[in-house]
């Protein structure tokens, strides 16, 4: 049976993250523990200041944790240097954020072409594989529209197309849809997924949104620190 | 690859323009300037330059060809017996007074010798023969004078020290640093108009060497026969000169200065304006690493901004310089910019737009990818 569990491509075991607040020690995140397989979309609940975003910033290799393992595609991060720590997210992680972060001066199109480009590939090889992902999220007509001119949903939807674009086989994103209107934010959610299903990216998002756990397979709740599996609250 | 940094700087143009004026401006302040600069040292030591004379023999301590002193023009039997020497030829240099049609009186340098065009000088001469000037009371003005004396033209008199002299033709371009025009008249004519300083003297010896002669061998042994006189070669002879007024007038420093105030003008915008530009994209280069790169990738993106402003600045600076020439020119000033100044003025306004983003660079060394999460 166990030959048929596809392999994690993200696990996390009792991390822990503590920061220092003068001679007080905070610990935001308790012994943490968790696994994302491929195609498999998982969301992550809780409460304003629980460590939901300091959970994501270790799993994405952007902090790394006090104690426990971080393993990415079987990989151990540990107390990896910085440039370790880059070339992990660049091989294999997308980051999806509520702001968009979109560059302001690069068209759609572009936006998705310069992720490819930092992940290695260059020339026609980019062009066609930017063009492809913008393809696929909707906005052929709007390839060559500046952020600025782009709505919401459009600009979210770019984002998408940046982190699914190249290699990435784990998508983190940080409240994807809260800048969105209730329809954007569903009909974005429902292709966010579909995408990552098709191509076999594991999906955590961070999130308040309700309209969330619908399309997920799981369901985490994070409490001061403490991660639980909240999927049957929400069955 | 997505050329984040053009596309970045060309997003904001109005700052693109403000930048690039910035390094304009230092480019043509700093290429006019040093052209004005070179084409005054130019004037200093022009004469010596176009003279065929490979040494001069001036008085002692001379310290720039316009103040030369007189001594014995029998000295120049002397010189003529060295070996090695091919022709030797007196010449004076010297200022005398002029008056003018409208009654003021002026300072004119005047030169003196007994065949011009032996000793390629003048240069260049129109509307008359410089052979004539053997004929008597004639003289050359340079055109430049007429900024001085007013209009003339061959066939008018003008009075040198109460002597008529008529002018029979005009040089081109022959100036000296002190702005006073120069005039051309036979030798004997010149040691004449002021006997009390000139009579039997003159103020140069030229030297042409023999073909094959060892400059220094003839060199040493006119300094022997002459030993109150100092003998320069040519290109001794027109460092000293420049090096007089860059050293009594202080323009080495005061062009130094200039040119120090154009760079730091250029600098000062050219930080700002990428500094700015920095402060504002600074989350999407904080998205940069996010994404996986490194401060290398971020470093690119302003290093080639900075080289953008540096070229595009440049040409314009260089082309603004180049249009200010004719103007220049027509306000009577010599400007001259040779290659090599181009390329050192090319080079340090790359160097001074890459000193210019170091300020960002250290800011952009510090952007934490974590900036991402936060709203």
């Amino acid at each position: 049976m166990n030959a048929t569990l596809p392999e994690p491509v993200l696990r996390a075991e009792g991390v822990c993250k503590d920061f220092r607040d003068g001679r007080e020690t905070i610990s935001v995140l308790k012994g943490i523990s968790l696994t994302l397989t491929p195609g498999e979309a998982v969301v992550l609940e809780g409460p304003s200041g629980s460590g939901k975003t300091t959970l994501l910033s270790i799993l994405g290799c952007i902090l790394t944790a006090t104690s426990g393992e971080v393993f990415i595609t079987g990989q151990r991060v540990g107390a990896a240097k910085p440039g370790r720590l880059a070339a992990l997210r660049r091989d294999c992680i997308g980051f999806v954020f509520q702001q968009f972060n979109l560059f302001g001066a690069l068209t759609a199109q572009e936006n998705v072409e310069y992720a490819i480009n930092l992940k290695g590939a260059s020339g026609s090889r980019a062009r066609k594989e930017a063009a492809k992902w913008i393809d696929l999220v909707g906005l052929a007509e709007r390839r060559h529209f500046l952020p600025q001119d782009l709505s919401g949903g459009q600009k979210q939807r770019v984002a998408i197309a940046r982190a699914l674009a190249g290699p990435s086989r784990i998508i983190l994103a940080d409240e994807p849809t809260a800048n969105l209107d209730f329809h954007t934010g569903r009909i974005v959610l429902e292709l966010f997924r579909q995408l990552a299903k098709e191509h076999q990216r594991a999906l955590l998002i961070v999130t308040h949104d309700p309209r969330v756990r619908p399309i997920t397979d799981r369901t985490l709740f994070l409490k001061d620190g403490i991660l639980t599996d909240a999927t049957s609250e929400s069955t | 690859m997505v050329d984040v940094a053009l596309k970045i700087l060309l997003h904001d143009k109005l700052r693109f323009i403000i930048t690039v004026s910035g390094v304009a401006f230092a480019v043509t302040l700093v290429l006019v300037q040093v052209g004005l600069f070179l084409g005054l040292l130019d004037n200093a030591s022009i004469t010596i330059e176009k003279c065929n004379a490979d040494l001069w023999v001036t008085s002692r301590n001379t310290a720039n060809v316009d103040y030369g002193q007189p001594f014995p023009a029998s000295y120049l039997q002397r010189v003529r017996s060295v070996p090695g020497v091919e022709r030797a030829d007196n010449l004076i240099i010297w200022f005398t007074r002029l008056n003018l049609p409208s009654g003021a009186t002026e300072l004119v340098i005047t030169y003196g010798l007994e065949d011009f065009t032996r000793w390629n000088l003048p240069w260049a001469a129109s509307g008359g023969n410089i052979q004539d000037l053997r004929r008597g009371n004639f003289v050359f003005f340079d055109q430049s004078a007429r900024k001085r004396y007013g209009q003339f033209k061959a066939g008018d008199y003008r009075e040198f020290l109460g002597r008529r002299m008529k002018i029979i033709g005009e040089t081109k371009e022959v100036l000296s640093f002190t702005t006073t025009p120069i005039a051309f008249m036979d030798f004997h004519v010149l040691q004449s108009l002021d006997p009390l300083n000139l009579f039997d003297r003159t103020v140069y010896i030229l030297v042409k060497l023999a073909p094959g002669a060892d400059a220094g061998q003839v060199q040493a042994e006119i300094r022997r026969r002459l030993p109150y006189n100092d003998v320069h070669s040519r290109s001794t002879w027109a460092r000293l000169s420049r090096n007089y007024w860059l050293e009594t007038t202080g323009l080495g420093l005061s062009m130094f200065v200039t040119v120090f105030l154009g760079c730091l003008v250029g600098v000062v915008v050219v930080a700002q304006a990428l500094y700015t530009s920095t402060m504002e994209h600074f989350k999407e280069f904080a998205m940069v690493k996010a994404m996986g790169g490194g401060n290398p990738d971020v470093y690119y993106i302003l290093v080639k901004q900075a080289v953008i402003a540096a070229l595009v600045g440049f040409a314009i600076g260089a082309a603004l310089a180049a249009a200010a020439r004719p103007a220049v020119t027509g306000l009577g000033l010599k400007m001259i910019v040779p290659g090599w100044f181009f390329l050192v003025v090319f080079a340090g306004t790359i160097l001074m737009c890459l000193a210019a983003s170091m300020v960002s660079y250290r800011r952009i060394a510090k952007a934490e990818p974590a900036l991402v999460f936060r709203g």
